[in-house]
C-alpha cells in the first residue's frame, strides 16, 4: 500500500506547508477539476507538467515518485484492461490518457493531504464553520489508529499464544480466525473510549459555548495570491472548454 | 472552610452489588499533601471521581451526602464548572493525550473553558518550561514513552490552574525511574502551595513528603492522619497495604524490644535513628 504515502502528512519547511490550509485545498479541487475536463493525452501531460514544480516546492518529490511507482502495477493494469477492452477508436491513446488522468487526480489531491497536518486540518474545517466536535473526532480518529494498531497486535499475540493459529488454513478459516482479534479490540476499544471521554471531561470538553482557539489560521496575500490565480486558471479553463475549440495539435493521439 | 468536605458521602455505580463508598467524612485543607492508599477495589478511584464531580456527573449511580470542593457542590455543578478547581490525572497517560502534539494538549482545557488566546500560548510556554518539554513540543502521543506522557498528562491537567490536584496512581503504568520523577513533580508541586491529592501504593517513594495519610478499605476511611503514626499502625497489615521498608524494619525492632526515637520513612532517616540508639 506504498502509494498511499502520497496522501499522509509529512513534516517540512517548505513554500507550501506554510500556506493557508483553505487555500490550499481550493487549489486543490481546482487542479482536479480541470485534470477532470480534458481526456486528451496533451492538454493532460500540460497539467501534469504544471503539477510536478507544485509537489517539488513542498519539497516533496521523493516521496511522490516513490508512492507512483508503487502505484505503476495498477496503472499498468489500467492501460492493458482498458486497451483491450475499450470501444473507442485509438483505443491505447484512450487509455494512456485515462492512467494520466488518474495520475493527475491522485497527485494534485496529494498537494493537499502531503502538506496539511491534521491539526490545521480540523481547525479549516472548523473556521470553515464545520462544528468543533465533528472536527476534533476526526483529529482523534488519527490520533488513536496507531495506538489501536498496537492493542491489535497485542491481542495477536495473546491470542496466539494460546494455540490460536492466524496464519494457517483456507480463506474461510482464516476469515473465521479474525473474530478472536476483532471481538477484544471492540471491547478494548470501548473501554479506552470510556477513559478518554472521563479525562476529556475532567478537562472541560464541550463546557462553553465560545470556545477559544490557541492556533487561529489567517489568510495572508500569498493564500490570496494562490486563491486568484487558481480561480483565474479554473475560469480561464472553463471558458476554453465550453466556448474554444481545442486546436487539433492538442487533440493528438497516438495511431492505436 | 475546608477546600474539599465529603459530608457522609457514599456511592453506588449503577449496577454495582456494593457500595463504592460507604459514608466517607473526609475534609482536605489547601495547601495538603494527601496521600490515598488501601488495597485494590477499596474505593480510592472513586473518591478521586468525586472530588470533580465525575461522580456524580459522568457515573450514574445512587448518591446519599455531599461533597462540597471550594463551596461548590458537586451533586449541583457539572465536571466542567469544577475542572477549574480540581485537575485529575488518570492512570493510563495514553488515555489523556487527545490531540497529536504537546502544545495542542495543553492548551485543550483551556481552549474549552474559552480561556483567552494569549493567556493559553502563556500557560502552555510556562508549563513546557517548568515540566521540561521543550524536547517533545511537536510530538505525537505515539513517539512519546509512558512517562513523558505522563508528564504532558499532568502539564494539560495543570493548565487548567486548579487549586487541587488529583492524581489516581499516575505511575501505576511506568517505569521506576518515570515514576521517581512525576512523584518528585507531584511533591515539587506542593512545596509551591499547589494542594495535592494522590492515590499511591509505593508508599516508600511518596510518603516522606506528604502531609497526611489517609487508609481506605471496602469503601470506607480507615485511617487517617500523619503518615509516622498511620503508616505504623498494625491496620496496614492486615488490610494489605505496602508500608515503606524502614516502617518495617522499624516494627520488627519494636517487637523484640528495640526502641527507636520516633517512625522512620525512608532508609536515610532509619540509618540516623539506629546510629543515634548505638551511640547511646
Amino acid at each position: 500500500m506504498s502509494f498511499l504515502e502520497v496522501f499522509q502528512y509529512t513534516r517540512q519547511d517548505s513554500v507550501i506547508h506554510k500556506l493557508d490550509p483553505r487555500a490550499k485545498l481550493f487549489m486543490s479541487i481546482v487542479l482536479a477539476v480541470v485534470a477532470l475536463m480534458f481526456l486528451a493525452i496533451i492538454p493532460l501531460l500540460i497539467i501534469f507538467c504544471c503539477l510536478v514544480p507544485i509537489i517539488g516546492a513542498a519539497k516533496s518529490l521523493r516521496r511522490w515518485s516513490r508512492s507512483m511507482r508503487g502505484l505503476s502495477i495498477l496503472l499498468i493494469f489500467i492501460i492493458i484492461f482498458n486497451t483491450l477492452l475499450s470501444t473507442q477508436p485509438n483505443p491505447f491513446s484512450h487509455s494512456l490518457a485515462l492512467t494520466l488522468r488518474l495520475v493527475a487526480l491522485m497527485t494534485s489531491f496529494s498537494v493537499f493531504f502531503l502538506t496539511v497536518h491534521p491539526d490545521e486540518l480540523s481547525q479549516a474545517l472548523i473556521q470553515m464553520r464545520v462544528r468543533f466536535e465533528f472536527a476534533f473526532a476526526m483529529s482523534m480518529a488519527m490520533r488513536y489508529v496507531p495506538t489501536l494498531g498496537q492493542e491489535a497486535y497485542a491481542i495477536m499475540d495473546a491470542q496466539k499464544a494460546r494455540g490460536v493459529e492466524l496464519d494457517k488454513g483456507n480463506l474461510l478459516k482464516r476469515i473465521r480466525n479474525i473474530v478472536p482479534i476483532i471481538v477484544p479490540l471492540i471491547i478494548v476499544s470501548i473501554r479506552r473510549a470510556l477513559s478518554i471521554a472521563e479525562s476529556m471531561e475532567s478537562r472541560g470538553f464541550g463546557a462553553n459555548a465560545t470556545r477559544t482557539y490557541m492556533n487561529v489560521l489567517k489568510f495572508r496575500k500569498r493564500d490570496w495570491a494562490v486563491v486568484t490565480v487558481s480561480l483565474l486558471v479554473l475560469v480561464f479553463v472553463v471558458y476554453v472548454r465550453i466556448f474554444v475549440p481545442l486546436p487539433t495539435w492538442m487533440l493528438w493521439q497516438l495511431p492505436i | 472552610m475546608p477546600l474539599i468536605e465529603f459530608a457522609d458521602f457514599s456511592f453506588k455505580y449503577l449496577g454495582a452489588d456494593s457500595l463504592a463508598l460507604r459514608k466517607v467524612d473526609l475534609n482536605i485543607e489547601e495547601g495538603e499533601y494527601v496521600v490515598l492508599t488501601g488495597p485494590s477495589g477499596c474505593g480510592k478511584t472513586t473518591l478521586c471521581r468525586a472530588i470533580n464531580g465525575l461522580v456524580p456527573q459522568f457515573h450514574r449511580g445512587y448518591i446519599a451526602g455531599n461533597v462540597i470542593v471550594d463551596g461548590k457542590n458537586t451533586r449541583e455543578h457539572n465536571v466542567a464548572e469544577l475542572a477549574p478547581i480540581a485537575g485529575l490525572v488518570f492512570q493510563q497517560p495514553e488515555n489523556q493525550l487527545v490531540t497529536l502534539n504537546v502544545e495542542r494538549e495543553i492548551a485543550f482545557g483551556p481552549e474549552n473553558l474559552g480561556v483567552e488566546r494569549k493567556e493559553i500560548r502563556r500557560r502552555v510556554e510556562e508549563l513546557i518550561d517548568m515540566l521540561d518539554l521543550e524536547h517533545l513540543r511537536e510530538k505525537h502521543p505515539h513517539e512519546m514513552s509512558g512517562g513523558e506522557q505522563q508528564r504532558v498528562a499532568m502539564a494539560a491537567t495543570l493548565a487548567l490552574k486548579p487549586k487541587v490536584l488529583v492524581a489516581d496512581e499516575p505511575t501505576s503504568n511506568l517505569d521506576p525511574q518515570s515514576a521517581v520523577t512525576i512523584l518528585d513533580l507531584i511533591a515539587d508541586l506542593n512545596r509551591r502551595d499547589m494542594t495535592v491529592v494522590l492515590v499511591e501504593h509505593r508508599l516508600d517513594l511518596v510518603s516522606k513528603d506528604a502531609s497526611r495519610v489517609v487508609l481506605m478499605d471496602k469503601g470506607s476511611i480507615v485511617a487517617d492522619g500523619e503518615p509516622r503514626e498511620v503508616l505504623s499502625m498494625d491496620l496496614c497489615q492486615e488490610i494489605g497495604v505496602g508500608i515503606p521498608k524502614a516502617t518495617q524494619i522499624y516494627k520488627r525492632l519494636k517487637q523484640r524490644g528495640f526502641n527507636l526515637d520516633k517512625v522512620p520513612l525512608t532508609g536515610a532517616e532509619l540509618a540516623t535513628l539506629v546510629q543515634e540508639v548505638k551511640q547511646r
